[in-house]
């Protein structure tokens, strides 16, 4: 090689040890190129793999070094190359590049370099190249990573890029200005990695030639390859795993709608924390390890629900005409009549402003008519409503909303506002039932034609809402329009009837009044504070329209109890569900209501569980009885140490997993959770709910959370099954938790009282060692402190770590 | 039990030597005891300063193994008298071992204190480095015993060892809370393991038969402990009870406690200062540890639970009030 050599040299060992590679990957590639010229690529190779090759490939101006962790993580299983392509990172420094000549070389490295099953794996301006590649080669998967092969219609183009295209020559090429902007998008230990093979313009060319190729207008050179690549993306039979960083500044998650929307099949997982480079933000060697093993072992989902059409809303046909009211609230009423019409006027509207079938809306409406209007009138236009409630802090309410990536978002003007100035929606069309500036008004119907009612196949988003966070982060959680059918079957068989009317303390679920047929009765309190709600305020809604039912949380019925002072009110049924409830309540307020009172087990994953009957029975191994569990429900339950023991017929505790018709179809953007939380069983997905508990004479009693099982030496300990012997015995609200290390924890307890958390009296201690049962290394009194959304479960993952504070000492 | 063993015992005049003495004896084996004064057990004894290579060597001839206790323990110690006794003394007792077929070295917890709190951890090195000369005279002999394995050898740091008759936590805690210089470091609220006598002395006979090739206790420190933390309040409160006291002591902010240890350590004249540094950081802190694996080391776990243990030490103080 001569000394004017447009070759850069391969990077130094000094430098590959530096940046955490192996020498030994460093290769160079002769890759016969256009016109008979050889090229010199640069590559980090792992040398042989038992399943296969991954071909790794970096966008613009990023090398090789951004596969680090799939290179370290995957070989020897696989045999990992991360390539520099033509004029990047080591290799060879020539004249520029186009994308179909990108491609082009890419089908030729891998013609020539690989043999046997075949994935591509791809970040950034890499994404085309790969798909577009993909097509000619037969690859077994495909993976990408915050990229594009089209920038959506509803997207600016990005402030860097187009900067960056301003002054391509002095901002990419003269000056080092975009690599560092863009090396700053990471962690600054990756700072040396990414600029090295940057320095000096001449390397920096090609930096601005990607640039260049962008293709921002239809007769750019480069516009028909990518268009190309769409096309080719689309008609991929391969397994396809979406890889995306949150904070991405430039491809956000926008990008990553689009690309669902092309590729519906693909699976995705989201890393909110992540940035642009999220190769090298997250850990994704594990996780496209993890996906690379799974894909083929598990086909479609048995009973796929493809063709049948189906719709929840069957109730809203019958009453069309209906003037009776389908929700009563402090704020007034909403017709049967007046909700098919509004709905109906929004549907249009939404249509008309190019809202498109299975694209979602984020609802930010407060609970009321403008609500029930606004999640009908989605439906009824396809589009899938998200549901968040902000009462988990502005933080989580962003997060949740921006990782569903919403086309509209539908708000009061205050929330519109608020989603505008934060950024919470960006990118999303506003709409509103009021005046809102560049505002959809939707009280106006476009001049398009007539919705009907909501007719989905069965396996469709029908809606995206939440899991409360009180057992771990939010995640958002995503029904299919067969599973609302279901539930609607599932929650009618626990005694809601068509025609009569709840009410509830759950702001959700009075968007399931239409859905059943029956009229929602909402209380005046704030729903994000349930334990507001106390008997004058269910006295006042039941003043309003008489309702048979209602679903409270335990907190709202505590107050309720709490505040009766001898007082009644006439209910036929209570639902206490949200957490775990004591026999003790469930006899108060059938007291107050002279209601039957039901305590169901269910989640946000699967609701109901159980029917809520015998709440008074006590099982053998403690806890709270849920009742039987509905029919087409079922329940296993697995060791929770090895869950290949099944333990369902045998009375011990263990984990429980559930599955119904009406079960959620999965958590959304999360593939990694998905796979943790689903099994399958003879055919039939099941869903990890993380909770402890057993099955005793046909009832499932609930011990409570799997994370919250004390691991001491002598054996796992359900905190249930403590708390409930103790509590009962001193007629105190007490709390089990852990301290130590998993397998070697001691139990500690801790008495509800005021002040700060201390060690308790001797008297109290020696009383809760009598109850206990187990032994006891701690009593501590102090307050318990509960989760944000039910208010009702007390969140031992603080709890536990104040104990252990106070028990280390200083 | 196998075959019965011939034990050297050096320290036989402490509490927890003669607890274990008689243990062996009770089971068959035999015991020499080697110690300067009487050990008040009905065995072959010699009156010996392990100190005294030679005469550690002479007594040790014809035994099948050396159980090391002996220490000079105590706080604020002259550092060349405590090294002499605790890493000298060792040292012979290694090469005494070294003859015999096996050893078991009583170490202390205070080797591992590292000046942070212990939840349930496992056993760490012998990494002491503050100024406590009992911890640093230990913690060498540890490593020294570790560095120099020739015969099947373990090692057992036995964790606050008490019960009737103890001079070191019952007694102190009795008559400082009777002078009225006991303070508990913010309430008493840390997490604390001990051991009961009983089973102190039993996890050394333990260690004794696990002291063989093969064995997955040999060639390493263990942790005992009774495996039943509670805060230091309570066991406190426990103790003061038992011996007939008022429970009720009253606290001190935990660095405020260091802050006086520290001065007393430099400004005490008396023999004893009433707190030291190290030993107000040890009652600030919670200590306790995992024991699964040293149970299953040693075939041993733990009888006696701190209630049982209380009852006991009530019961004890009893017979011994009526016989004053």
């Amino acid at each position: 090689m001569s000394l004017d050599s447009p070759t850069t040299p391969s990077p130094t060992l000094d430098q590959l040890r530096a940046w955490g590679l192996d020498a030994a990957w460093s290769r160079r590639v002769a890759l016969p190129g256009a016109g008979g010229v050889t090229l010199d690529w640069h590559v980090l190779d792992t040398g042989a793999g038992l399943r296969g090759t991954i071909v790794c490939v970096h966008g613009n101006p990023s090398w090789a070094y951004l596969w680090r962790d799939v290179l370290t993580t995957l070989s020897p299983e696989w045999r990992v190359i991360a390539v520099d392509q033509t004029n990047m990172g080591y290799s060879e420094r020539t004249s520029p590049r186009r994308l179909a000549e990108r491609v082009d070389e890419l089908v030729a490295f891998c013609r020539q370099e690989v043999e046997g099953p075949l994935v591509l794996v791809a970040h950034d301006w890499g994404g085309p190249v790969a798909t577009g590649a993909a097509a000619r080669l037969d690859v077994r998967a495909l993976v990408l990573a915050n990229t594009a092969v089209a920038k959506p219609d509803t997207v600016r183009v990005p402030l860097l890029i187009a900067v960056a295209r301003r002054m391509t020559d002095l901002v990419c090429r003269r000056t080092p200005a975009f690599v560092w902007a863009a090396a700053r998008m990471t962690g600054r230990e990756h700072r040396a990695a990414l600029l090295a093979p940057y320095r000096g313009s001449a390397r920096r060319a090609a930096i601005a030639g990607f640039v260049d190729d962008i293709p921002l207008t239809a007769t750019h050179p480069s516009a028909q390859p990518l268009a190309a690549s769409a096309e080719a993306l689309v008609d991929l039979t391969c397994p396809i795993l979406l890889l995306w960083g949150g904070r991405d500044l430039v491809f956000n998650d926008r990008f990553l709608a689009d690309l669902r929307r092309r590729v519906p099949a693909a699976q995705v997982q989201r890393f909110a924390r992540a940035g642009h480079y999220v190769p090298l933000d997250e850990p994704l060697g594990p996780v496209v390890g993890r996906w690379l093993e799974q894909i083929g072992e598990v086909g479609a989902s048995p009973g796929s629900h493809e063709t049948t059409t189906t719709s929840v809303l069957f109730a809203l046909d019958e009453h069309r005409d209906d003037d009776a009211p389908v929700y009563v609230g402090p704020e007034g009423a909403l017709s049967w009549r007046e909700l098919e019409s509004r709905s109906g006027v929004a549907a249009r509207a939404l249509a008309g402003a190019g809202l498109a079938p299975g694209e979602r809306v984020s609802l930010m409406e407060a609970p009321g008519p403008d609500l029930l209007v606004a999640a009908i009138g989605c439906w009824r236009a396809g589009a899938v409503p998200v549901v968040v409630d902000a009462s988990g802090g502005l933080r989580r309410f962003r997060r949740l909303v921006r990782a569903c990536a919403p086309r509209f978002v539908i708000g009061t003007p205050r929330a519109l506002l608020a989603s505008t100035l934060l950024g919470i929606t960006p990118g999303a069309t506003r709409a509103s039932f009021s005046t809102f500036p560049r505002s959809l008004d939707l009280r106006r119907a476009a001049p398009s034609p007539e919705v009907g009612n909501v007719s989905a196949r069965e396996g469709d988003v029908a809606v995206i809402v939440h899991t409360s966070g009180s057992t771990g982060p939010a995640k958002p959680v995503r029904y299919t329009h067969g599973a609302l059918v279901a539930q609607r079957r599932a929650l009618r068989t626990l005694g809601l009837e068509p025609g009569s009317a709840f009410t509830t303390s759950f702001a959700p679920f009075m968007l399931l009044a239409p859905a059943l047929g029956m009229t929602c009765v909402r209380p005046d309190f704030a729903v994000d504070q349930p334990s507001e709600l106390g008997f004058d305020e269910l006295a006042g809604a039941l003043k309003r329209l008489a309702a048979s039912a209602a679903w409270l949380s335990p907190v709202a019925a505590r107050r309720i109890v709490a505040s009766a002072r001898g007082r009644r009110v006439h209910l036929d049924l209570v639902m206490l569900a949200g957490a775990p409830v004591a026999p003790g309540l469930a006899a108060q307020v059938r007291e107050v209501t002279g209601a039957d009172v039901r305590t169901p087990y269910g989640m946000t994953e699967c609701l109901p569980v159980t029917d809520g009957t015998d709440v008074d029975v006590p099982g053998a191994r403690g806890g709270f009885s849920t009742g039987r569990p509905l029919e087409g429900c079922l329940v296993r339950v697995v060791d929770i140490d090895d869950e290949s023991r099944d333990l369902t017929g045998t009375g011990e505790w263990g984990e429980l997993l559930v599955s119904a018709p009406w079960m959620f179809d999965g958590y959304d953007a999360d593939w990694s959770m998905n796979r943790d939380t689903r099994r399958w069983i003879d055919g039939v997905r099941f869903h990890r709910t993380g909770d402890v508990g057993y099955l005793e004479e046909g009832r499932l009693f609930h011990l409570g959370r799997l994370a919250h099982v004390i691991r001491t030496a002598a054996g796992p300990l359900a905190s249930v099954a403590v708390e409930g012997v103790v509590a009962n015995g001193l007629g105190r609200s007490i709390a089990a938790v852990g301290v130590g290390p998993r397998g070697a924890a001691v139990l500690c307890v801790v008495v509800e009282g005021s002040g700060r958390l201390r060690l308790a009296e001797r008297a109290l201690s020696d009383r809760v060692r009598e109850f206990a049962g187990h032994r006891v290394a701690a009593v501590l009194e102090g307050p318990l402190p509960v989760d944000h959304r039910h208010q009702s479960k007390i969140d031992r993952g603080v709890l536990g770590t104040d104990v252990a504070r106070v028990l280390a000492g200083r | 039990m196998a075959m019965a063993m011939k034990v050297l015992l050096t320290g036989g005049s402490s509490l927890l030597g003669r607890t274990t003495a008689r243990l062996l004896i009770e089971r068959g084996d035999e015991v020499t005891c080697f110690q300067r004064s009487a050990s008040g057990v009905a065995t072959s004894e010699v009156r010996g300063d392990v100190r005294d290579r030679a005469a550690l060597l002479d007594a040790s001839r014809g035994h099948d193994g050396v159980l090391h206790l002996a220490a000079l323990v105590g706080p604020r110690l002259p550092y060349q008298g405590a090294y002499d006794v605790n890493v000298t003394g060792t040292v012979n007792a290694v090469e005494a071992a070294a003859r015999c077929g096996r050893f078991v070295h009583v170490s202390s917890t205070a080797v591992g204190f590292a000046g942070g709190s212990a939840m349930g951890e496992g056993v760490g090195t012998a990494t002491y480095a503050g100024s406590d000369v009992y911890a640093t005279t230990k913690a060498i002999a540890e490593r020294y015993v570790l560095d120099h394995l020739s015969v099947p050898t373990v090692v057992i740091r036995p964790h606050l060892v008490w019960g009737p008759g103890d001079t070191q936590l019952v007694e102190r805690i009795v008559t400082r809370v009777r002078a009225r210089r006991l303070r508990l470091p913010d309430h008493g609220r840390a997490l604390i393991d001990t051991t009961y006598l009983d089973d102190a002395a039993a996890a050394l006979v333990a260690a004794l038969d696990h002291a063989q090739a093969g064995e997955a206790a040999v060639g390493r420190a263990w942790i005992v402990t009774g495996d039943d933390p509670r805060p230091l309040a309570e066991l406190v409160g426990g103790i003061l009870r038992a011996a007939g006291m008022d429970p009720v002591v009253p606290s001190v902010p935990a660095p405020l406690a260091a802050a006086a240890g520290w001065m007393f350590e430099r400004w005490w004249r008396g023999s004893e200062p009433p707190l030291t540094y190290f030993s107000a950081r040890q009652l600030s802190l919670a200590h306790w540890f995992d024991q699964r694996e040293v149970q299953a080391a040693l075939g041993w776990t733990p009888r006696v639970s701190v209630a049982e243990g209380l009852i006991r030490l009530t019961r004890w103080f009893k017979e011994t009030a009526r016989v004053e």
